[in-house]
């Protein structure tokens, strides 16, 4: 009986080697159907003692169990082999696939860099703001401790409104006078804005560009943290230690003034067409707020100090991108915005 | 300003290359560079030509043999003026000339050439030359040019910044070189003389002229100066004139205080009045004008008439001539803003205005004075006539009380008195006394940009150098509100660019013809513009954003997708908004595209679904616009509601004001200024999601195309709102064909049914279908489509 239950097994094995998809549900029905091999014997078992029909039943249920998993495997295997085929066959040709472009859309430049530095100087500590361009001459001008018939006025032409004592503002510094009006001490805020000046357009001069203008007052506000503060600011929008030096300069509204210079990024200081050799470039202007400003907004001079900046941004992302012309900044030529 | 570098070894004793002195004043605040003159070579020697020799391949070269003492070389050379015998700087392979010009071996018409003879021009000794230099002939042959050279002078550009007017000469130059080196400056001495008491000057506008010195000198020849002034006047770029006009620039270019000189014979009265000019008054001055004045301008005239315009221009008629014997000397200090508005109205912008303009000094107007009085005597022969000194009472020194621990409060490290005393010191500001660590400065008049204690500290800091200040960082946070986050506008940009658009940025002006192409006005003209593009402010984006669209169809790109986020200037004041314009082509063709083979292009629908997917919310909706802007197609536009308020609208801009494009052009302006002032960042709450299946069906429906569409979906939301079984909806064709019948229209809906607790059947469905169709008509007579 055992040999004729392994035997029965083999064969029915030996058949699943050589089936096709369609064979496997033959076998089944021809073994493990209601009139299928292996059934047979179970239905034979009757005459017997139940000693062997447990017996025999075990090892009945235990070929069973082997062929329905062998013919799973097999049902498997021919699947598997089939999809793989069927996958193959499918294969396209990718080469074409970057020929279509899905629209990819860009921010501007400026307002990238604006993005950039406005978050560096967030990750210090400041908040950000925006300001009015359409100012008076006392925000643009006086407050900021430049009077009428000063000479400072003679680098900064204004456009003025007509039908009106408006200008647009020259300079973000504007922002502050409004900013210290508006709130008290401590402040530490960035104004980003656009800032206009009544000369003509060429390649390094625009009637419009952006600046960022920083304005921090306090009680313990320092030169030492003026200079510290740049100096990272520097350091983590070019990500890399790149020294700054401060040379004395002078505007109405800081005192004492300093220019910014970087060491150029482009040649790391030797000198380059970019730095004109001199292996530095020009970036800010800054310096502590001016006790007159803090009379113009009545703050006690005496109590507080502050300290103030203003970069151009077009500048910035000028250098960084290698653009030779800011006139290319405002024609919106999509074949440029695309770019970056 | 020209500034003579030998000029400012002459005043303090400083052992500094000229390019080591430009960064140490640069450092200082004032920023100087080499721009002429000096050893702008390496490489060149002195040489004799020993023979010269006709070029065979040219007509004006010739081969010459030069010998610089031990050898031989052959240079071809151009120069006609190259002959044997001459000594001449001879530039050997590998020298460098100015413009970092260097020498190589070369073949020049097919003779090779060992270096170059070399004229002044080519050394930069010179603006232009005829020919090679041509040295001395006792000059030692093979030594270095620059060694048997007198000494050249160095040629130093310095520009100011607006409150250093006293850096604008020689003496405040010599000043800050001291005041780095701890040295003293050593004026030339000056002698006053003897004169004779009488009434000179008349000042009768106080308030703008605070000093004036008139000498009356006799006896005067005029005559050329002497050369070392001439060299020095033209290495400073002044033009030599005569001995007394010249003696009045080189005091001023010594001391820094205008000086002018009159014909004092042509002084009618006897005596100078300082006076404001008389509305009317003419002056011919002179550059050759005749300006007409007015009582703002201040003028020096006689007892009848206008002779200069003060602190400005001289006046033709009192003018110094060739026969001129007397001479009416003025040292005068003007009020910078009254000399500021002169000059820019009469639009002249002289030496003289310049520096008063920045303010001059009542000190130095003396000292410039007897400085000028001494060299008229020396050198033309004056003698001190008579003499008048109007000196306002109010010109005192400005006394300082600096308190030494504020230097530390607003620079961030400490200065010890000591260097603060040496270093004011040395810059000519005297400590007077000291009362516990306060320091009492008295300051020179000359520098009037010292007002207060911070700028005594500004004094410090930067003699000190900025680069001894340390680095520190402060820990502050602002106590300012975050005004104005751009989060919002952020947030909807960032869908923009994600949907394949790009960000222009324009300037904020106009053109008015732009603007009447759109239909749009002005709100806001600029007085002065420079030119018609900024002849008013934009009271929109979208003349701007048309502009660029025109500009990229000319570079031949079809598919525009533009935003931008600016001010725009209108009737309701300046406010940022968000402008979108759209163009052309979706996307580029596609071969896979399956339900049609064209390619779509923007119309107003497909806009539509642009900005409502960048819209921050649902609460945002689409109605009819009351108000719409005059450049759209007044059938196809839109507003946007946001809590019943109109914040922007949409649509196909009229066919007349897209020429370029036969496509549609849509454009979108957003007031997201409003919108962030009203914007609640609304938390939506969890909401189930039903587990049972959802049953979807699709209806097509007739209706009269009078029949707004917003009735219709209007009950749709109400059915929807019962709590029923009906979820969701959405439209998916609009048709409209003689076969509905005249004056209908087809809608296509997909309706999404489920039942929160249960598997719906198609009894339950239909029977809320029938619900929806049955109100449908009788409302709308709406009819399901056979």
């Amino acid at each position: 009986m055992n040999n004729n239950i392994n035997g029965i097994l083999n064969e029915a094995l030996n058949k699943l080697q050589a089936a096709q998809l369609a064979d496997i549900e033959n076998i089944k029905v021809e073994y493990l159907g209601k009139k299928g091999k292996i059934t047979e014997i179970l239905k034979s078992l009757s005459s017997l003692s139940i000693e062997e029909k447990k017996e025999i039943g075990s090892q009945v249920n235990l070929a069973k169990t082997q062929l329905t998993e062998a013919m799973e495997a097999k049902k498997k295997e021919i699947t598997n082999k089939l999809l793989e085929e069927k996958m193959k066959n499918e294969k396209i040709d990718i080469s074409t696939a970057f020929s279509f472009n899905f629209p990819k859309g860009h921010y501007h430049i400026i307002s990238k860099a604006i993005e950039e530095m406005s978050d560096i100087f967030i990750s210090l500590g400041f908040n950000v703001t925006g300001g009015r361009e359409i100012e008076t001459d006392w925000y643009n001008f006086e407050a900021l401790n430049i009077p009428k018939d000063h000479p400072a006025r003679d680098t900064q032409d204004t456009f003025y409104l007509e039908n009106s004592e408006n200008l647009l503002r020259t300079q973000t510094s504007a922002a502050q006078i409004h900013i210290m009006e508006e709130s008290k001490p401590p402040i530490k805020v960035i104004v980003p804005g656009r800032v206009y000046r009544n000369e003509a357009t060429d390649a390094s001069h625009s009637a419009i560009f952006h600046q960022i203008e920083g304005l921090v007052v306090g009680e313990d506000i320092t030169f030492a943290q003026l200079k510290g503060t740049l100096q990272l600011f520097i350091n983590r929008l070019f990500n890399q230690e790149l020294p700054i030096r401060f040379r004395p300069s002078h505007f109405q509204f800081t005192e004492p003034s300093a220019e910014v210079d970087m060491k150029c990024v482009f040649c790391g200081g030797k000198g380059c067409r970019v730095c004109k050799g001199s292996g530095w470039i020009e970036v800010l202007g800054c310096g502590m707020v001016h006790p007159n400003v803090f009379r113009a907004v009545k703050y006690d001079p005496e109590k507080y100090t502050g300290y103030a900046f203003g970069l151009g941004v077009e500048r910035f992302a000028m250098l960084k991108y290698g653009i030779d012309d800011m006139r290319v900044l405002y024609e919106n030529d999509l074949r440029v915005l695309r770019q970056f | 300003m020209k500034i003579s570098y030998n000029w400012l070894k002459e005043l303090v004793d400083f052992d500094m290359e000229p390019q080591d002195l430009c960064k140490m004043l640069t450092f200082l605040g004032v920023e100087t560079t080499v721009v002429g003159g000096g050893t702008n070579w390496s490489g060149v020697i002195t040489a004799k030509v020993l023979d010269r020799q006709k070029h065979p391949n040219s007509d004006h070269l010739s081969i010459c043999k030069v010998n610089d003492g031990t050898k031989d070389y052959q240079i071809v050379c151009g120069a006609p003026n190259v002959a044997a015998g001459q000594t001449v700087p001879l530039a050997l392979i590998g020298a460098v000339l100015p413009g970092n010009f260097t020498i190589k071996a070369s073949k020049i018409r097919g003779v090779s050439s060992e270096g170059m003879i070399c004229s002044k021009e080519e050394l930069g000794l010179e603006e232009s030359s005829d020919g090679i230099m041509v040295l001395d002939e006792k000059t030692p042959l093979g030594k270095k040019l620059e060694d048997v050279l007198e000494k050249q002078d160095t040629i130093l550009e310095i520009e100011i910044t607006t409150n250093r007017g006293d850096c604008l000469s020689h003496w405040g130059v010599a000043r800050e070189i001291a005041a780095k080196l701890q040295k003293i400056v050593t004026l030339p001495p000056l002698k006053t003389a003897k004169y004779a008491e009488k009434n000179l000057v008349e000042v009768k506008d106080k308030d703008l002229c605070t000093r004036y010195i008139g000498c009356h000198i006799t006896g005067v020849k005029i005559a050329p100066s002497p050369k070392w002034m001439k060299d020095k006047l033209e290495s400073c770029g002044v033009k030599s004139i005569n001995n007394v006009v010249d003696i009045t620039n080189y005091v001023m270019l010594e001391l820094g205080q205008p000086l002018h000189a009159f014909d004092a014979t042509t002084l009618s009265g006897g005596k100078v009045v300082v006076r404001r000019a008389n509305d009317g008054e003419k002056l011919a001055t002179l550059d050759g004008k005749t300006h007409e004045l007015d009582k703002n301008n201040l003028v020096i005239a006689d007892g009848s008439k206008a002779l200069a315009i003060a602190g400005v221009i001289g006046g033709q008629s009192s003018s110094i001539t060739d026969a001129t014997t007397e001479v009416f000397l003025e040292a005068a200090v003007f009020n910078p803003g009254s000399v500021r508005k002169t000059a820019r109205k009469l639009n002249i912008s002289t030496d003289a205005s310049y520096r008063y303009e920045r303010g001059t000094s009542w000190e130095v107007a003396e000292m410039a004075s007897w400085r000028a009085l001494n060299l008229i005597t020396e050198l033309a022969g004056g003698r001190l006539e008579t003499r008048e000194d109007y000196n306002s009472p109010d010109n005192e020194k400005v006394v300082i009380n600096l308190r030494v621990e504020r230097v530390e409060k607003l620079l961030g490290y400490a200065v010890d008195e000591k260097t603060i005393a040496n270093i004011l010191r040395f810059l000519g500001i005297e400590i007077s006394s000291k009362v516990q660590n306060v320091l009492i400065a008295e300051v020179p008049s000359y520098r009037n940009d010292i007002k207060e204690e911070v700028d005594l500290i500004e004094e410090i800091a930067r003699v000190n150098g900025y680069e001894n200040i340390p680095m520190d960082i402060d820990s502050g946070i602002s106590s300012t509100e975050q005004k104005g986050s751009n989060k919002l506008i952020k947030q909807i940009t960032n869908s923009l660019v994600g949907l394949g658009f790009c960000e222009a940025m324009n300037y904020s002006f106009a053109e008015i013809k732009d603007l009447d192409k759109l239909y749009l006005k002005y709100t806001y003209k600029i007085a002065n513009p420079i030119s018609k593009e900024n002849e008013v402010l934009r009271p929109s984006l979208l003349p701007s954003l048309m502009k660029n669209f025109d500009f990229n169809i000319g570079q031949a790109t079809t598919d525009i997708k533009l935003f931008e986020v600016g001010k725009i200037f209108d009737d309701k004041g300046e406010r940022r908004v968000l402008g979108i314009l759209m163009s052309g082509p979706v996307w580029q063709p596609w071969w896979n595209w399956e339900s049609s083979k064209q390619n779509p292009v923007f119309d107003f629908y497909f806009a539509s679904g642009i900005i409502s997917n960048i819209l921050p919310s649902k609460e945002f909706t689409i109605a009819e616009n009351r108000t719409p802007a005059k450049y759209y197609h007044p059938g196809k536009t839109a507003a946007i509601v946001y809590h019943g308020k109109v914040v922007g609208q949409f649509g196909v801009l009229r066919p007349d004001v897209a020429e370029n494009t036969n496509d549609e052009v849509i454009y979108a302006e957003i007031e997201t200024e409003n919108i962030e002032k009203n914007y609640k960042n609304k938390i939506n709450a969890y909401e189930h999601v039903a587990k049972f299946p959802a049953v979807k069906r699709d209806i097509s429906v007739v209706a009269d195309k009078t029949i707004k569409f917003e009735k219709i979906e209007k009950i749709i939301k109400h059915v929807m709102k019962d709590g029923g079984i009906l979820k969701d909806w959405s439209l998916f064709s609009v048709y409209e064909s003689e076969k509905l019948g005249a004056g209908k229209i087809s809608y296509s809906f997909r309706l999404t049914y489920r039942h929160n607790d249960k598997t719906l059947n198609d009894t339950e469905v239909n029977k809320d279908i029938a619900i929806l169709l049955e109100k449908w008509n009788k409302d709308l007579g709406i009819s399901l489509r056979n």
